[in-house]
């Protein structure tokens, strides 16, 4: 099964042609808790390896790796999204299913800018910190 | 979602993270997700929902 409609699929592709720089998407697998209700068999992992390796196929500049249990993953599946192989602290955990698999892609073209789009007050704030701040963000897929 | 991932592109000090609440049942409970976006800060839940990227900025500098 297509992981998007071709309507989609080549507005993604339009998307990923665009990217300035390089987006490596790191794949972390390991032990998943126990599936939540009605999601009968679906091996989580390998949906998500064949999600990202879907992507990586729409953009000469989208790559996918696969890592069993890597150093920094506590929760899994996972995926790391890399701008130049950098590990840049954006990350998804969990299958992004149906519409959050816009914000992998919106990730995805996130990190392939050069530049970052924020305001120029918000890159000044980030400037200034003092501080590590870590923001965990909870999706569901409606 | 895509703001905290800018935030996080936008500065080697923020990490960002989406994690899919369903997948991850035992945390989404301890941390009382009932509303999604739930936006978690330095481990501290603080507000539901979206939000303009001026006002995430002014939440998130305050928590």
């Amino acid at each position: 099964m297509p992981i998007l409609r071709p309507e989609e699929e080549t507005k993604v592709r339009e998307w990923f042609a665009g990217l300035a720089r390089p987006v490596e998407l790191y794949v972390a697998l390991g032990p998943e808790e126990t599936p939540r209700a009605g999601s009968g068999d679906l091996d989580f992992g390998a949906e998500m390896v064949r999600l990202c390796e879907g992507l990586a196929g729409l953009g000469d500049r989208v790559t996918c790796r696969v890592e069993e249990d890597p150093e920094g993953f506590s929760r899994f599946p996972a995926v790391s999204i890399r701008p130049d192989g950098h590990d840049a602290g954006v990350r998804y955990d969990g299958l992004p299913w149906g519409y959050e698999l816009g914000s992998l892609v919106g990730g995805i073209v996130e990190a392939g800018r050069q530049e970052p789009t924020l305001s120029t007050d918000s890159l000044a704030a980030l400037e200034e910190l003092d501080r590590q701040l870590t923001l965990d963000v909870f999706v569901t897929p409606t | 979602m895509l703001l905290a991932f800018r935030f996080a592109l936008a500065s080697e000090r923020v990490t960002a993270a989406a994690i899919e609440a369903n997948e991850f049942p035992q945390l989404s409970q301890e941390l009382g997700v009932w509303a999604v976006p739930r936006i978690v800060v330095d481990g501290e839940p603080r507000w539901d929902g979206a939000v303009p990227e001026a006002e995430f900025l002014r939440r998130v500098l305050a928590a």
